[in-house]
């Protein structure tokens, strides 16, 4: 338990930091691959991944972001285009018990596609250098109901009706608490819970629908002697207490410029929960130059100099079109960085 | 209180079923429409723009009284145009093509109805094309453009230089948002706005049409 915290601290001892941007998609370009095959075929997702791997050696790798595993093997409609992630289409109608109960016969554990995400892992974990850590992802239990009902039903469930929100997300948890363990298994160091439209809930809700289920989670990445972490996109400033009551070992954090400020969130978190992030994917990465990138990274590098507990990361997943010079010089000034105090 | 504060604080409750109770209450007294959505709908749905803003409450309770607020303004909004009364700007939003996520444009174009614009939802996965043939049909003030992917949001770039070529973008405001959306990025593809949240977005259609 409490490895990446190792890795972190002893990093910090030789004053230089982890760097471990969110890339995928990049990878499927320099794979000369597609999404749509990658998130279809290990083999070819491990060619992905194994492609960022070689040419920019980050000290962490996930899998291709894709909230769409746990739906699709639940049976929603899912849309896959060659070069944009899977997608589950909006459910229409009403969803009520008799929808719920018809969700728990299926057997989502035996999903082929879920299962590619395993040996996926498996692949890393067993092709990749030690010094790489090897990182899935899960989609949290609030969004995973979203997906499921509809994110705006899901929304006004909760206001509405937060005892049955309550119960989709029990049964949500259940099965990512599966497909961890599958995981886990397979030997992901890091399990990463994304809860993306957690962002929408406010405290109380987050906790109800969110936390108190990732905490299970938590647990069973514990047992496996793994780290689990928190992602939610956007500005999460008002949710970082319910994340860190969750037990996790670390909390991936979005961008400056959605209102994330690493360096204050730092001084209130406890030692033992890893800060990761937050480098603006899109203005920065995507949009910006070579120059702009060294520039950003350097400064939140400054800014968090006088804690030990950090990740260099980006604030989000990278997409397909992310300038691999751009990348290289995260990667750059990320591993050139020498702590200062 | 009176029927139109019943009404606001009702709208700001998200109980949809008193908001209709009232709505009805108030058409049956005889009060003035505008009078009736400016005293009781508009100022409701500001409250609730505020208190987000302020981190009171969150997207579940916004959305329950945006709905609350729409459900009512379905009964007053056949009469508001039979009496003649018009809106204070009519919006054509959507979001754009390759994105299918729809929350966040319908939370910000509820909000701008219960904010007294003419809202034409155009929906999700819209193309250049389709958002100039809107705007050529429908006219409006504004035109809203939302993505939650930083890969679509590339799209909204594409919209706005569809309309230069088309010599149509001197014809109308675009506002952008969304997730990975950011003012600095709003600025470098030439929209005339960007808002963070579904309240801002009131006061910067507001704003942009100088009211």
């Amino acid at each position: 338990m409490g490895r990446l915290l190792d890795l972190v601290n002893s990093s910090y001892s030789e004053k230089r930091r982890i760097v471990a941007p969110l890339i995928g998609f990049p990878g499927v370009k320099m794979a000369h691959s597609s999404i749509k095959l990658a998130q279809q075929n290990h083999e070819e997702h491990f060619k992905v991944v194994a492609s960022l791997v070689d040419k920019f050696k980050p000290d962490i790798q996930f899998v291709l972001m894709d909230l769409s595993v746990e739906a699709n093997a639940l049976g929603l409609n899912t849309l896959f285009s060659p070069n944009e992630s899977a997608t589950v289409l909006k459910k229409n109608g009403a969803f009520g018990v008799k929808e719920l109960d018809s969700l728990r016969k299926i057997e989502f554990s035996s999903d082929s596609r879920l299962l590619g995400y395993v040996k996926t892992i498996e692949l890393m974990k067993s092709r990749f250098p030690a010094s790489v850590k090897v990182g899935a992802y899960v989609t949290g239990p609030y969004t995973l109901a979203g997906l499921i009902i509809g994110a705006e039903e899901a929304g006004l469930m909760a206001a509405r009706h937060p005892e049955k929100l309550e119960e989709i997300c029990v049964f949500t948890n259940e099965c990512i608490m599966q497909y961890t363990e599958l995981l886990l298994s397979a030997g992901a160091d890091a399990v990463c819970v994304l809860e993306p439209s957690g962002v929408m809930l406010g405290p109380s809700h987050f906790e109800k629908f969110s936390m108190v289920n990732v905490k299970n989670i938590v647990k069973l990445c514990h047992t496996a002697d793994s780290d689990c972490v928190y992602h939610v996109c956007g500005n999460s400033t008002h949710l970082i207490e319910k994340m860190v009551e969750s037990g996790v070992d670390g909390l991936s954090l979005d961008s400056k410029d959605v209102g994330v400020d690493l360096s204050e969130i730092a001084k209130n978190i406890p030692e033992n929960i890893v800060l990761i992030g937050n480098i603006s994917p899109s203005r920065t990465i995507v949009y910006g130059s070579p120059k702009e990138v060294r520039e950003e990274v350097k400064a939140l590098l400054e800014s968090m100099d006088s804690f030990p507990n950090y990740v260099l990361s980006t604030g989000c997943d990278l997409p397909l079109e992310t300038p691999v010079d751009n990348i290289s010089a995260f990667m750059e000034t990320g591993r050139n960085y020498t702590i200062s105090v | 209180m009176s029927v139109l504060e019943n009404l606001k604080e009702n709208v700001i409750a998200g109980n949809e079923s008193k908001v209709l109770e009232y709505t009805q209450k108030a058409l049956d007294e005889g009060i003035d429409l505008e009078k009736i959505l400016n005293d009781g709908f508009i100022p409701g749905m500001d409250v609730v723009g505020n208190k987000f803003q302020a981190n009171e409450i969150y997207v579940p309770e916004m959305l329950i009284s945006a709905k609350a607020m729409k459900a009512g303004m379905k009964i007053l909004e056949p009469l508001l145009t039979e009496a003649g009364v018009e809106p204070i700007g009519k919006v054509v939003i959507g979001t754009v093509k390759g994105d299918l996520h729809d929350i966040g444009k319908n939370l910000v174009a509820m909000m701008l109805e219960g904010g007294g614009f003419e809202v034409i939802d155009a929906g999700v996965d819209i193309t250049a094309q389709k958002f100039m043939d809107l705007v050529k049909e429908n006219k409006p003030d504004i035109l809203g453009l939302s993505a939650l992917l930083t890969t679509t949001m590339m799209e909204m770039k594409n919209v706005i230089d569809a309309f230069k070529e088309e010599g149509l973008r001197d014809d109308i405001k675009i506002i952008v948002g969304g997730a990975p959306v950011s003012e600095d990025y709003a600025k470098d593809i030439d929209a005339d706005g960007y808002s963070r949240d579904a309240a801002s977005a009131v006061n910067l259609a507001k704003k942009l049409l100088g009211k």
